[in-house]
Order: C-alpha cells, then structure tokens, then sequence
C-alpha cells in the first residue's frame, strides 16, 4: 500500500507541474486530516452561508444527469478541493459556485472535498449518443487526432478517462453536457485554471469534436461495464 | 539475382532525423528521392499512444525500439589482443531503428559544440603549446568553422522548436543563459522548460560557488509551437517516459514530428520500410556508386540505381556500410593508416548522486527526457587546462530524466545490493535523490577503432562491426576531475550524502553509460585523415555522402544530435549550391 500511495502523490505532483496549479491548498500538505463527517453534514445541509452541495450535485451525489451539474462521487479529494479554491478566487470564474465557494472556509472545502471523494455511487445509465459521434469521440479520446496535432485526451486522463489521481479528474461517467460546457469555458477564456494545457487544447477543439469527446467519455463507464459484464 | 528498380536521383540508407531531413529538402529540390529504412513504419497514432507507450519493461528493459540483434548485432572489446563478443542484449549503448530512428526514443536535449570543437588542434596548441596534448590522441580540426554552421544550427533548432535561453546573442552575453556558449544569431523558438525542483536545488548548489546554471536546452518543447514546415508540436508534459520510449504527445521533437510529414506530401519522395541496405554498389572504377542493393521484408533482393546515395543511419552503421561495400581505404591500428575505423570515439559520462533526508521531496518521475539545470564551467576548453594534464570536459547538470520504478533505484554506497536491506534502501531513497550528470567529452586515441568482425556476420550474411575501445587516459583524468567538481556542488545542495562515481576503466558494454557513439567515417581537410570531406562527401566516390555523427573527429562534452542536424543542413547547401550544379568533388583534395 505505501507504494501505491507514493505511486499517487507522483502522479499528483507531475499534475501540479503541468497544469500549474498552486499547490498551496493540497490536502496532502494539509496537517488536519480532513473530516469526512463534517463533510457530509456540509453536502447535504450546507453552512450558514451556502446551501448543501446536494441540492444541485443530487442525491447521493450523482447528479441528475442533466449535465449542468456534475457527478462528484468518488472523483478525487485533491482535484474538488483544487476546484473549491479556484471558484472562490474566480480562477474558474462560475455565477453559481464562485458566490457558493467564496465563504467557505480552508477547512470547510477539504472536508467536503474528502466526503465526495469517499463516496461510490453506482454510475447510472445514461442516454448514449449515435455511433458516428460515438466514434469520433473515441477517436480523440484514444489517439487524438493526428491531422491537427491534437494530442490523445487519454494520454493524461488515464485509460478511458478513468482519470490520474489526485490531480487529474476522471471523465468516465461525467456528463457529457458539463464536460462540454468545460472546453467551451476554457476555450471562451472563463476557466483560467490549467491555462497551460487545458486551455491551449481545448482552442484547437472544435464544436463537434467537443461534443464527440464529451459524448464519448458520458458512456464510456457503461461501455466498460457492460464489457466486464458479457465476459 | 536482384531484380534492377527505376532509377532515381537520390537514395537515402535510412530514414531517421538525417535522412528525413535531406529526403525532405532534395525532394523539394525536384529530384526524385527514395528513402530506405530497414525497420518498420510507424507513426505517433496509432503506435506511440497510451496507455501502451509507457510499458517500461518492454520499451526501457527490453528495448522495443532498439535495432533487432538478433539479426544485426555489434561486437565489442577493450583492446586488439582481446577476440570481441557480439552483444546479444543492448544495453552500453542502444542503436535504434525503425522510421524516425533514434530521434524518436531520443531525450531531446540539444546542445550546441563550442567554436573550439571544430577547429580543435588548432586551438589546443595555440593556448598550451604543442607539447601539451598527450601524443596518443588523434585529434585534428574539423574542416567546417563555428561561423559557417551557425546558420545550419539555428535552421536545426527551429525545425525542432527548441525550448532554452540563449547565453550570447551575437556576441552579447545574456543573463539566465550559457555564459560559455558560441554566439547564437537568435534567440531559441520557444521559452525555457519550467525548471523542476532538482534543477532548481541545483542552481542554488551552484550559484554559490559561483557558477552560472542555466535551463538545459530540450526538444522536448515547453510550450506549442509551429515549426516552419507548418508542423504543429505540442507542449510536453513532464510524463517521465522520454528516453528508450516515443512521445504519444506531439512534444518531442522526432522525424514524425518536424519533418517526415512534409517528406511524404510531396510526390517526389518515396519512403520504403523494412529494406534492409546490404551495399552501396561501386561501378568498375570504384569511384563512382552506381545505388544501393536491399533486401526488402519478404525477402526479395533489389538494386536501386541512383545518381546520389547518402549513408544515413546511425553512426556505427554508416561505418560498417562503408566497409561492407568497400568504400575507402580501413583503418589499420598497426601502423596507423587508412581511415574507415579510425578516430571512433565515445562519451565519457559519470556522475555524482545527492542524498537528502525525507524532508526533501525531489519527486523524480515528474520529469522530460531534457528537463533540468547545467553548467557549462566546465567543459570544452572552457577553464584552463594548463595545471591540468588533460584536454577536453563535461557539463554538469541535475538533468533527472524519469523515475520508473524498475530501474531507478538510487542508494548511497554501502547498500546490500540485493535483498531486505536494499530494498528498505531503495524505499527511503526513491524520493529524495537528485542524480547529477557529469556529461564528457571522449578523445580519438590510435589504437580505439571500428573495423569488420573476423567471424561473426549478421542475418544476411555480412560480417557485423567491431568496436575495439576503451577510455584513453587523458578522459579518465578528466572524469575524475569534473566528478569531483560535481559532489563540491552536491555537498553545496545540501546533500546528507553525496555519492561521486567517476568514470573507470575498463570500458564495459554491460552496463548503459550512452548511445552517443561517435567517429569511424570522419571529416576534415585531408583524405589521409579523413573519409568525409567539410562537406561530408566521401573524398574516394564524390557521389557518396556520409552523414552522421561518424563524421565527428572527436565527441566533444555535449550530446552530440544538435551537431549533426547543423552538419546536416550544412552539407544539403552545399549538395543544392554546388554538387547538384556540377557533381564532382566539392573538394579537390
């Protein structure tokens, strides 16, 4: 087990180098182990000034599918808490969360951060997309795309999107709406965070091949599921 | 019997960073061009994607992208009393193959030689008196000036679009640079690599003792960027699995990336895989080849007739081409002459390791093949030699390339090597060691030297190369000298412990040190010294270029490919200047 945790804290630093992200908030550097309880309790009842996550993250924190609001179950601790930090400096500037971020406390976000990623909903069913997007999201998410130079999204986001911890997210199983919205954030200039690889590959995205990518990465935990299943 | 091709103006034997390049621009020139390499195709999609690209044990251990030795393999001893081994496992040195050749497992990092390199004796003498280098070694000058390649380098360097800081910009010295280096006429393509944190603890070691550390400069490129055959790159990662392995993100300098694509729009070239060149055919004066014979995948034997061959593969290949297809006249140690062998020479690399206590988080793997932080007090003629009985030095620098977990163990002297205690070593090592390199310059002696095996032939019947090689006394001394300068440094980082390991004699193949073999097939301004002419054309068949780092008189302190892309532009000028308008030699020797 020590090895794999320092497997992790590897993959977390080269993330941090790549996507220059200021490690100042890491829960790893953090001497107060985060409190998964107090976590919890801030998920589904919220503090004095923010509602619980759970109203829009949904019961049992998949969300509903409807892609304005993404699935946080079991993506990693480091990664939320990251986020927390960036919508309440406005680095990833959002009219929702960046008002819901902004009071929390350093503590306050660690704790939800550990209680969302202790979490391991079941992924549900969701709606796929035809075979031809399908496809050419696929495409880019494995091998990129060669004419453009454009890089393989799998080559940082793990097999599939499964995602690198702690720095990198997953994607298998996120929305496809939400992911979309993302690369339209990025390339529009509104998430500053990952100015260095982010955002410069989302530029050389298209709308289509976002949609592609986005489409693929939402079915792409059924289609592993459904893989190990039939074998 | 060899079925006859259509012939053609130009063949390349090999399509690796040399042959891709001049394909390139010789096509681009009109002439119709046929690019032969012996291994397979292969491109960043589908080969080099993950998560298959970074399977260290098939690409680091078992050296997927290395030469077959099966087939062709390399035989190797210290002296000419010894018989030489064949090497069954590559593991001193690791020729590549296959489309894109070694610049496709390359580490990317792309140093300029220093004005002194090129006209080395020359210089040696004027500063210490003709008396000072040890009469073994076989230096001379280049035939080829600083000034006249500059242009070529720089051409180079923005094909790669490599990441540094210019030191000297026409002569003015610039701060966060190389003090040291040659003048530059610009600035590089794009900004320096982010500096990781043993670079950074490097640089405070060595500022205070009064050094002048700069980013090393990397190929493997900091920022995207469009290089001017329109091919796009893109920013490097820092995933830790550069060298022995290829770049599944468009970052890495390589054939595929900065120029093969080019090559292949244009109708005039024409690329074959898995051909493998046996000759290069002379007509009956032997002045004059007539092309090449192959053999391709299935089997079948060709000749491929053309006006201009260019021997463009790896170094010790382009030697043992030569040499199979009786191309000038072979070294002979005895008594000296001959040139086909002569003045091989290698790369003296030691090193020195800094051991920290578990506070220090060096985090190894977070890592490029050319990230990291040098000096350059110390190599070349850069320091004065004469309290010294040695020419020649090494840069230093903390350029950690990877963490992978089955080779990259670092334990302080005294550990077990093997067992309970190494691994609880190993364990508490792992993360808090920073691995300086101390990178050499190797000197040509008269009795190190490339020839033809006496009995061991490779898969098609031709006698494989024989390097006969072991570290002159001048290199040793040297090693020893800037080994030592490299633990001052690691005791100024702060190490708990620093582990220097200079090199030593004998010369071993069993152990990696580098692939930067270099010599066998040199250039220079006289045909007794020399194979190549300044234009790297074969003094003895006018329509043979030889162009690779065989045509390296001596290995100088830094890695050697920046060089030979310069070498490379430099000798297509004078191909499309001069030898296209008049083929005969461009030197009358």
């Amino acid at each position: 087990m020590r090895r794999i945790g320092r497997l992790i804290a590897a993959a977390a630093t080269v993330a941090i180098a790549v996507l220059g992200v200021a490690p100042s908030a890491s829960a790893q550097d953090s001497k107060r182990p985060a409190d998964v309880k107090h976590g919890g309790a801030i998920a589904g009842q919220g503090t004095a000034t923010a509602p619980g996550c759970d109203q829009c993250h949904a019961v049992e924190s998949t969300a509903d599918g409807g892609g304005g609001f993404p699935r946080l179950a079991g993506q990693s601790a480091y990664y939320l808490e990251q986020q927390l930090h960036d919508f309440a400096s406005s680095q990833r500037a959002s009219a929702i969360m960046s008002p819901i971020a902004k009071p929390l406390s350093a503590d306050d976000m660690a704790d939800v951060a550990a209680y969302y990623a202790s979490k391991n909903d079941p992924f549900q069913p969701l709606a796929s997309a035809g075979t031809a997007l399908l496809r050419e999201g696929e495409q880019l998410a494995r091998v990129g795309k060669a004419a453009k130079d454009i890089q393989a999204c799998n080559s940082c986001h793990g097999p599939d999107g499964a995602g690198i911890p702690p720095a990198i997210p997953y994607l298998a199983g996120q929305y496809a709406q939400y992911i979309a919205s993302q690369l339209h954030s990025w390339r529009r200039g509104f998430r500053k965070s990952s100015p260095e690889s982010m955002a410069l590959v989302a530029k050389d995205l298209d709308d289509r091949e976002i949609a592609a990518v986005a489409a693929f990465y939402q079915q792409a935990r059924n289609a592993a599921a459904g893989a190990s299943a039939s074998k | 019997m060899a079925e006859r091709l259509k012939p053609v103006n130009v063949v390349t034997v090999g399509v690796g960073m040399t042959g891709g390049i001049m394909g390139k621009e010789l096509a681009a020139a009109g002439l119709k061009v046929v690019g032969l390499e012996r291994g397979p195709m292969r491109d960043t999609v589908p080969d080099f994607q993950s998560p298959a690209a970074h399977d260290e044990l098939r690409f680091a251990i078992r050296k997927a992208l290395m030469q077959d030795n099966v087939k062709e393999a390399v035989t190797c001893r210290n002296s000419s009393d010894q018989t030489a081994l064949p090497m069954r496992r590559w593991q001193g040195f690791l020729p590549g193959t296959g489309l894109g050749g070694a610049l496709v497992h390359w580490n990317g990092q792309t140093y300029r030689f220093q004005p002194a390199d090129f006209t080395y004796k020359t210089h040696l003498e004027q500063r210490y008196g003709k008396s000072f280098v040890d009469p073994e070694l076989t230096i001379q000058d280049w035939g080829v000036s600083y000034e006249e390649l500059e242009p070529h380098y720089d051409r180079f360097e923005y094909l790669c679009g490599t990441s540094g800081k210019a030191g000297n910009l026409n002569g003015k010295i610039q701060p966060g640079g190389n003090p040291h280096e040659g003048f530059r006429s610009r600035e590089y393509p794009t900004r320096p690599m982010k500096e990781p944190y043993y670079g950074a603890l490097f640089r405070k070691g060595a500022e205070s003792l009064g050094y002048h550390p700069f980013p090393q400069p990397a190929s493997t490129l900091s920022q995207p960027y469009t290089n001017p055959e329109g091919l796009k790159l893109q920013q490097c990662v820092f995933c830790g699995f550069c060298e022995r392995f290829a770049c599944e993100h468009f970052a890495k300098a390589s054939p595929q990336t900065i120029v093969l694509p080019a090559a292949l729009k244009n109708p005039n070239y024409e690329l074959r895989t898995g051909c493998q060149v046996l000759r290069v055919n002379l007509d009956s004066t032997g002045k004059n080849a007539t092309g090449v014979t192959y053999v391709d995948a299935a089997g079948r034997e060709f000749e491929q007739p053309a006006d201009l061959v260019l021997i463009t593969a790896y170094a010790l290949n382009n030697v043992r081409m030569l040499l199979n297809s009786r191309i000038g006249k072979p070294y002979d140690p005895s008594t000296g002459e001959g040139v086909v062998g002569r003045n091989y020479a290698y790369q003296t690399v030691s090193g020195a390791t800094v051991f920290y206590d578990d506070t220090v988080n060096i985090n190894p793997f977070m890592a490029s093949g050319s990230s990291g932080t040098v000096i350059d007090e110390f190599s070349v003629d850069n320091f004065d030699h004469g309290p010294h009985k040695f020419i020649g030095g090494a840069y230093v620098g903390a350029i950690m390339t990877n963490g992978r977990p089955i080779e990259f163990h670092p334990t302080p002297p005294g550990t077990p090597a093997w067992g309970l205690g190494w691994k609880q070593a190993v364990a508490q090592h792992y993360n808090h060691s920073v691995v300086l390199t101390v990178h050499g310059s190797s000197h040509p002696t008269r009795r190190n030297y490339l020839d033809l095996d006496p009995t061991y032939k490779d898969a098609w019947g031709l006698p494989l190369l024989r390097v006969t090689f072991d570290f002159p006394d001048n290199d040793i001394r040297m090693s020893k000298f800037v080994t030592d300068k490299a633990a001052e440094i690691g005791r100024a980082m702060g190490g708990k412990i620093v582990a220097a390991a200079p090199r030593t004699r004998p010369w071993t193949t069993t152990v990696y040190q580098t692939t930067h073999n270099t010599g066998g097939a040199v250039m220079g301004s006289d045909p007794k010294t020399s194979v190549v002419n300044r234009y790297l054309q074969c003094w003895d068949v006018p329509n043979v270029f030889v162009v690779g780092a065989s045509a390296y008189p001596h290995n100088s302190s830094y890695n050697p490919t920046d060089t030979l892309g310069a070498l490379s532009y430099w000798a297509l000028d004078a191909i499309k200047s001069k030898y296209l308008k008049s083929p005969g030699p461009l030197v009358q020797a």
